[in-house]
């Protein structure tokens, strides 16, 4: 009886056990939260242990894969570089994406997600606000443009089919446990790629280089300030500017006529929006430049390029080759997109700065009272055209947001989704990046071009975001075009926002390609590019942009006395510090200072203008820059974007010039302040805090500032910081905290092509892969690699080939 | 000697389903395991648990060698965990639990008979 008690006691603990059981296995099946599902994870068959690959990589000698042809090959380097072989484009391109998602596939499946505004399917309601508002800039809808136009041209055509093929068959190959780390993290799954998706990336870069939404805050200012300090604050084009395309360069005449402008009164609506909230400094830094043999020591060209980029893990970039019978291109391509955007080929090379001339303006939209599905323009009433936006959000309800259009673009703000500093009332943009282009069909040229007709052949296809492109080749020919679609517009056009009603705030015919600003083997022997104002004043068209200028007086000042250069003296040039800006403000600040006696200024006395990593003066000097910056402008200035305080180069030229403007004086003092008090003030904050700072992480320049390369997650075990790196955005070397030189590169186009790069990443973008940050330290410490350049021929010989892949058809 | 042949059933079973079964077949394992080989309701705990960890221990270990550890690193850090060997046992814990308390289950039950 005992026995039998004690049985069924055994029975009931045992059945309770097993639920127990089955409810902790159920538990550690189900994401919780921002919490992934831990048995999942943790399991080493499938789990994140599968992704702790093997330090020696393991690449299979054979693979069988759908290809045109019957056969390709892949040889893989010692930096784990991929250098392709097809018989064709279908293959070649095919391969491309299926290696590009071999290493890169979370980050291609994010960074699209980003274009299109669907990562809140993904990352939950933290992210709905970015998606929405990507949806509004009419992200899609100008990718779906450009496809058609894509999907036109034949070879585009096959090169994103082709891709967009490749990168599924690599998706179709997976199973949970090949997945990439991130998606086992977040808890979803890849989906196929498309050739959308190819086109969104593009579309994604292009809208981050052309531009903020900042004629708002500049409508906002120049309501506020006289029209006369306008002009001096914001000029037009900043006097001593080192254009892109040197100063004489003689532009042929224009086929167009310059519109006159219409009267202010007519075309820019009375603006009152204030609330404008605190933006992030913008992020800028790329640069570019060719010399001419005559230059160098080698007698052959040169091209340097650095574009300066978000700093990202998994990064920007990927290494690549291509050979096809007609193409043999090595440089850096853009996972999630075919081709190779920079980079060199047998017979040319080329480099990306950012044009940042204006193409993106916006139009006040007044609808018709009485019937909102109208809007004014010109005395008509038209009818809205309107998308509906699905935006998924995970864990919440969808939420449907009916986006209007209108012949300018889509209507960005409205009383439904209204951000800090827009406007009170219906917004649209317009924007060349809506329009159908198709820069794949660039890319695709200029990866075959053979000499400077094709290449100029390529780039006229690729119309935003406007680029300054560089040019060499082995001929010793040198070439820069500010180039890009860009409008015939009147004077001050598109500076500010403008009256969607009237028609003479439209924008008129688009100036022939062929007449954008370039120069060809100038006289001066070099050509450079910094993110600058691209013409001198004679070139006959009106045009405004984010222009910078510090680090391109900077290039041209060492350009214009370097003779016989090497290619050392370019990698110095790249990685250079020297900071204009303190050369020409220090010593005005210093001589206020005469009388004071402190350690501080002692150092600062003795610098020699180099943002050292370790340097101290480097950052006393920027700080108290920042602090004397901040007390002249933020009185003035406290409702609008920093990036619409007047530039530090202006400023700096003020200051060097007028000791007394009336914009020094601190408004809320009763005392009226000239720059003698703004420049004692500012130094006593910054005393202040540096002693603070001392006592904590010192003084240190790489530590003041803090250089991050970031994961895509922000997850901070995946990600590096405190780089001990030097410059900033003052400098060639613009390495601020989250935004930096991308991508450098140095190619000397001799008999031999000589090239050198490094990015900072690795190519695998797996954070348990030993690929993943391979080149970081290198690219800290400012070295390069030497680039693995293949002939193109069946057979290699390298001894730096470590694998070797023969594709055949399936 | 039962002990020891449960232990490497549950181990050698567990390696094979893995492959092509989810995550949790270990459990199923260990339950099948003890059914059909019982013993004493602690030891039979034990056996699963050892049995499970055994095998995720062992599998962990040869991927985190043959990394050198960099993965099991980062992920240590994103739990808060000082390190590999740390990251390793939380691992091993989560199998050898699923595993002991399934074959304790497993036990209970068949003695009741």
């Amino acid at each position: 009886m005992k026995q039998q008690k004690s049985g069924t006691g055994r029975l009931i603990g045992g059945v309770v056990v097993l639920i127990a059981t089955s409810v902790l296995v159920y538990i550690l099946d189900k994401p919780m939260g921002d919490l992934p599902a831990i048995g999942r994870l943790l399991d080493p068959v499938s789990g994140c242990w599968a992704n702790a690959e093997p330090v020696d990589p393991y690449f299979s000698k054979q693979l069988k894969l759908p290809l045109t042809a019957t056969s390709a090959t892949v040889w893989w380097d010692n930096r784990m570089v991929p250098h392709i072989q097809a018989a064709n484009d279908n293959d070649i391109y095919f391969l491309q994406g299926y290696i590009h998602a071999k290493h890169r596939l979370w980050q291609m499946d994010m960074q699209t997600r980003a274009a299109a505004g669907r990562v809140s399917e993904v990352a939950g309601p933290s992210a709905f606000d970015f998606d929405r508002k990507q949806r509004r800039k009419g992200m899609v809808y100008a990718a779906e443009n450009s496809l058609r136009a894509a999907e036109a041209d034949e070879h585009t055509s096959t090169m994103i089919h082709a891709y967009t093929a490749g990168v599924n068959a690599w998706i179709a190959s997976l199973s949970y446990a090949d997945y990439p780390l991130e998606y086992k993290l977040m808890g979803f799954s890849p989906e196929p790629w498309t050739n959308l998706k190819c086109v969104l990336l593009l579309k994604y870069m292009a809208d981050d280089l052309t531009g903020k939404t900042d004629d708002i805050a500049y409508s906002y200012l120049r309501s506020v300030i006289p029209a006369k300090d306008f002009e001096l604050l914001y000029p037009d084009k900043i006097p001593g500017a080192a254009p892109v395309i040197p100063a004489g360069t003689v532009y042929p005449a224009a086929s167009l006529t310059q519109p006159l402008a219409p009267p202010d009164s007519l075309v820019f609506p009375q603006y009152e929006s204030t609330d404008f909230g605190e933006l992030r400094e913008q992020g800028k830094g790329s640069n570019n430049w060719a010399l001419s043999g005559s230059r160098t020591a080698s007698g052959a060209a040169i091209l340097c390029n650095d574009p300066h980029l978000a700093l990202n893990l998994p990064s920007l970039w990927y290494e690549v080759q291509l050979q096809t019978p007609d193409m043999n291109v090595y440089g850096a391509s853009l996972p999630g997109a075919p081709g190779v955007v920079i980079g060199f080929n047998d017979s040319i090379s080329w480099g990306l700065t950012n044009n940042y001339r204006d193409v993106k303006d916006y139009y006040q939209i007044k609808p018709v009272e009485e019937d909102k599905t109208k809007y004014w323009f010109s005395g008509d009433k038209l009818a809205f055209g309107s998308r509906v936006e699905e935006i998924r959000v995970k864990g919440k309800p969808t939420f449907y947001d009916t986006v209007l259009y209108t012949l300018h673009g889509p209507v960005m703000y409205d009383e439904k989704f209204n951000e800090k500093g827009s406007l009170r009332g219906m917004l649209a943009m317009c924007w060349t990046g809506h329009r159908g282009s198709n820069e794949q069909l660039a890319v695709y040229k200029l990866n075959r071009a053979k000499n400077y007709d094709e290449f100029v052949n390529g780039i006229l296809h690729f119309e935003c975001p406007g680029q300054n492109m560089i040019y060499a080749d082995r001929l010793g020919n040198i070439a820069l075009w500010g180039q890009g679609q860009f409008v015939n517009k009147w004077k001050e056009q598109g500076r500010f926002i403008m009256n969607g009603w009237d028609s003479a705030a439209l924008w008129q015919e688009m100036i022939p390609m062929l007449e954008n600003p370039h120069a060809f083997n100038p006289q001066q022997g070099y050509l450079a590019s910094a993110n600058q104002l691209v013409t001198d004043s004679t070139y006959p068209y009106w045009y405004n942009g984010n222009y910078t200028e510090l680090r391109a007086w900077r290039i041209n000042e060492v350009l214009d006395t370097l003779q016989g250069a090497s290619i050392e003296d370019m990698f110095a040039l790249q990685n250079d510090e020297y900071s204009v800006l303190a050369s020409k403000t220090l010593p005005l600040m210093l001589s206020y200072c005469t009388s004071i006696n402190h350690p501080y200024l002692d150092t600062l006395r003795s610098w020699n203008y180099i943002l050292y990593k370790h340097s101290t003066a480097a950052t006393i000097y920027q700080l108290w820059w920042r602090n004397l910056y901040s007390d002249i402008w933020k009185d003035e200035f406290s409702k609008v974007p920093d990036y619409t305080i007047p530039l530090q180069e202006r400023t700096m030229q003020l200051i060097l010039t007028d000791t007394a403007l009336k914009y020094y004086d601190n408004r809320r003092t009763a005392k009226i302040e000239v720059l003698r008090d703004m420049v004692l003030r500012s130094y006593q904050e910054t005393v202040d805090s540096l002693d603070k700072q001392q006592k904590t992480i010192g003084l240190e320049w790489y530590k003041a500032k803090s250089t991050s390369v970031t994961h895509l997650t922000k997850l901070a075990p995946f990600s590096y910081k405190d780089l001990a790196t030097g410059g900033w955005g003052n400098t060639v070397n613009a390495m601020k905290p989250n935004h930096g030189p991308s991508w450098r590169m140095v190619v000397q186009m001799g008999k031999e092509i000589e090239a050198y790069g490094v990015y900072p990443g690795g190519q695998s973008g797996n954070p348990g892969s030993p690929n993943y940050a391979t080149y970081l330290q290198h690219w800290v410490d400012g070295k390069y690699y030497r680039l693995l350049f293949l002939p193109n021929s069946p057979t290699q010989t390298s001894i730096q080939i470590t694998h070797t892949q023969t594709v055949s058809k399936n | 000697m039962k002990f020891l042949i449960s232990v490497v059933a549950i181990s050698i079973l567990s390696y094979w389903l893995g492959f092509f079964l989810p995550w949790w077949i270990p459990a199923a394992v260990a339950f099948l395991v003890t059914f059909f080989l019982p013993q004493k309701s602690g030891v039979s705990f034990l056996s699963g648990f050892v049995g499970v960890g055994l095998y995720w221990l062992v599998y962990a270990l040869v991927r985190d060698v043959s990394n050198e550890h960099i993965l099991s690193g980062r992920m240590a850090a994103i739990f808060g965990l000082p390190g590999t060997a740390s990251f390793i046992a939380v691992t091993v814990l989560v199998g050898s639990l699923i595993g002991g308390f399934s074959a304790w289950g497993a036990a209970l039950i068949r003695l009741s008979r």
